[in-house]
C-alpha cells in the first residue's frame, strides 16, 4: 500500500509539474519556429531578430515560478548568474536586460498586441490571444 | 571633476523631464574589509595599508543613469566613488550612444578603456567571482577611463556569437611607477584599440590590441634627472653633446609607441569554471621592459556557492635594444641601470576566493591570496578580505 501511495504521489507530482509547465509565447501572427538555443540568445541579448528577420523583443516576468522554470530550462542560469551576466553588459553600455512585467496576465496582454514580442507564461495564464512557440 | 560639476551632472541625470527620456538607474557597490601584510613592510599594491584592516582600500559605490531618448539614441553617466580616494565622486563614464542597427552601436564621450578582456567591468565585483580581479593582469591602471569614440558590434553566427569593439581615443593623467613608488604625469595620444570575443554556449575565446603614442615629455624630465649623474660622468669621460642627445632619445618615453595585447579563454561547463588570460604590454623601444602577465583560475559552482582558486604571474622582459644608438659605455651603463630599475619588480602568487550569493543581487566573498614580490620592501606578502558586492 505504501508503495502504491508513493507511486501515486509521484505521478501526481509529474502531472502537477506538467500543469505548471512554462510556455514560450508570441503573437498569433508570428510564424517563426525557434528552438531553446535561439530563444536563449534572444533573452540574453545576443540575437535581436526572429528567423524571418523581424525584430524580436523579449519580455520577462519579474518573478514567480514560471520565471524560475524558464531560467533553469532555457537560460541555464540562476537569478544571481543572470544578474552578473547583465551587469557586464549594462555597466559597459553594451546592453539592457529585457523589460519585465509583474504578472503573467500583463505579459499575455502585451504579447497579444505586438508581433515583435516574445515571452513566457505558465499554462494557467494561456489564452487564445497568444501562440505557444515552445512548451518547456 | 569638481563637486559643482558632479552636482550638475547629477541634476541633469535625475531631472530630465520624463516626457523627453525614459531613464534607467542602475548601480553597483562593494564593501570590503581588506588586510595586506608583507615581510618587507610595504603594502604590495598602493591601495592597501600594510598590516591594517581597511574598509576603504577596496570599497566603492557607483550609480549609473541611462536616458533612452528613443530611435536608438541614449545618454549614459556613471558616478563613481572609491574608498581609496575618500569616496570623492567622479563621472567615470559619460557618453552618448547611437544604435546604428541591431548589430552596431556607436558611443562618443568618456568611457572604459578596454585594455584587457574584463577591464570594462573590472570594478563591478558582482559580475565576477573574485574579490578583486587578478592583479597580475588587472593592476588597476590609471588610464582605465578614456575619452573618444567606440563602435560596439554583435554578430549572431547561428551557434556562435562574435562581439567586437573598435575604439579611437586619448588619455591624460598620472601613472604609478613602482620604481619610485609614486605617480608620474603621462598621456596617451591617438589610442587605437580592437578587441573581439567569440563565444558558444559554454565557452569563449578572446583577444585584443591597443596601440597609442605616448605624451611623456614631463615623464621624461624625471628620467633625465635620474640619469643626470651618469650623463655628467659620461661627459667627463669624453661623451659629446650628440651622444647625450642620442641617450636622451633612447631612454625617453615621449612620442614612443605603447602596445597592449591580450588573449585568453573562458569555460563554464557543468558548473566547472575555467578562465585564462595572458597580456603583454609596454612602451616600445624605451627603458620600459615589456610586461608579460597571466592568470589561470579554476572554479566550481555549488548551487549558490562558487569556490575559485587561481594563480597569477607578473614578469617583465629585459630588452636593451633601446640602447642600440648609444655608443658611449657610461651612457650605456646608465641606460641599462634605469631599465633595470624600472623592470625589477615582478610578482606571482595564488589565492582562493569563496563567493556566496545570499541574495539575487548580492554576493558575500571571502578570499586569501599569498604572493611573492621581487621588491625587497615587499617580499613575501598576503592579502585577506571579506566583503559584499551588490548590483541593482
Amino acid at each position: 500500500m505504501k508503495i502504491f501511495v508513493s507511486v501515486l504521489v509521484a505521478m501526481c507530482s509529474i502531472i502537477a509539474f506538467n500543469v505548471n509547465a512554462v510556455n514560450v509565447i508570441v503573437h498569433p501572427s508570428n510564424t517563426n519556429s525557434l528552438d531553446k538555443s535561439a530563444i536563449k540568445k534572444i533573452f540574453l541579448g545576443k540575437s535581436k531578430k526572429f528567423p524571418n528577420g523581424e525584430q524580436a523583443i523579449p519580455v520577462a516576468l519579474a518573478g514567480g515560478d514560471a520565471r524560475t522554470e524558464f531560467l533553469g530550462a532555457v537560460i541555464g542560469k540562476s537569478e544571481s548568474q543572470l544578474k552578473a551576466y547583465w551587469s557586464k553588459l549594462i555597466f559597459t553600455g553594451k546592453g539592457q536586460a529585457p523589460k519585465s512585467v509583474d504578472t503573467e496576465a500583463e505579459l499575455v496582454k502585451l504579447i497579444s498586441q505586438n508581433p515583435n514580442l516574445i515571452g513566457y507564461v505558465s499554462d494557467a495564464a494561456l489564452d487564445d490571444s497568444v501562440k505557444v512557440l515552445v512548451k518547456l | 571633476m569638481n563637486k559643482i560639476q558632479t552636482c550638475a551632472v547629477c541634476a541633469l541625470s535625475l531631472f530630465i523631464p520624463s516626457s523627453f527620456a525614459d531613464i534607467t538607474l542602475n548601480g553597483f557597490a562593494s564593501i570590503r574589509g581588506s588586510q595586506a601584510n608583507s615581510d618587507g613592510g610595504l603594502a604590495p599594491f598602493p591601495e592597501f595599508k600594510e598590516g591594517e584592516v581597511s574598509f576603504k582600500s577596496e570599497s566603492l559605490f557607483a550609480i549609473q543613469a541611462r536616458a533612452d531618448l528613443g530611435e536608438g539614441l541614449s545618454a549614459t553617466v556613471q558616478l563613481f566613488a572609491e574608498g581609496r580616494n575618500d569616496f570623492d565622486v567622479n563621472a567615470r563614464w559619460a557618453y552618448i550612444s547611437y544604435e546604428v542597427n541591431d548589430a552596431h552601436q556607436v558611443s562618443v564621450g568618456r568611457f572604459a578603456n578596454p585594455l584587457f578582456h574584463q577591464s570594462q567591468y573590472e570594478k563591478v565585483g558582482f559580475a565576477h567571482n573574485f574579490s578583486r580581479l587578478p592583479k597580475a593582469v588587472y593592476s588597476d591602471f590609471e588610464f582605465a577611463t578614456i575619452e573618444g569614440i567606440t563602435l560596439d558590434s554583435t554578430f549572431d553566427l547561428d551557434d556562435y556569437t562574435l562581439t567586437t569593439k573598435l575604439l579611437y581615443g586619448s588619455w591624460n593623467g598620472q601613472v604609478f611607477i613602482s620604481a619610485v613608488n609614486d605617480n608620474v604625469p603621462l598621456g596617451f595620444k591617438d589610442i587605437y584599440s580592437v578587441n573581439a570575443t567569440l563565444s558558444g554556449d559554454w565557452w569563449k575565446i578572446f583577444a585584443g590590441i591597443l596601440l597609442t603614442e605616448l605624451d611623456g615629455a614631463e615623464f621624461d624630465q624625471g628620467l633625465f634627472q635620474v640619469a643626470a649623474p651618469g650623463v655628467a660622468a659620461a661627459m667627463a669621460t669624453g661623451a659629446s653633446a650628440g651622444d647625450v642627445a642620442a641617450f636622451n632619445r633612447a631612454i625617453g618615453w615621449d612620442q614612443k609607441d605603447g602596445i597592449y595585447t591580450f588573449a585568453g579563454f573562458g569555460i563554464d561547463y557543468n558548473d566547472w569554471l575555467v578562465d585564462f588570460e595572458y597580456s603583454d604590454y609596454g612602451v616600445d623601444d624605451s627603458t620600459d621592459g615589456f610586461n608579460n602577465s597571466w592568470y589561470l583560475a579554476i572554479g566550481r559552482r555549488f548551487d549558490q556557492l562558487v569556490v575559485t582558486i587561481h594563480t597569477e604571474d607578473f614578469a617583465q622582459e629585459t630588452d636593451l635594444d633601446f640602447l642600440d644608438d648609444v655608443s658611449h659605455p657610461v651612457l650605456q651603463a646608465t641606460g641599462q641601470a634605469i631599465h633595470e630599475g624600472l623592470i625589477f619588480r615582478e610578482y606571482e602568487g595564488s589565492g582562493i576566493t569563496i563567493r556566496y550569493d545570499f541574495h539575487p543581487s548580492a554576493a558575500f566573498k571571502v578570499d586569501y591570496f599569498k604572493g611573492e614580490d621581487t621588491r625587497a620592501s615587499v617580499g613575501d606578502y598576503s592579502i585577506m578580505s571579506a566583503g559584499i558586492d551588490i548590483v541593482f
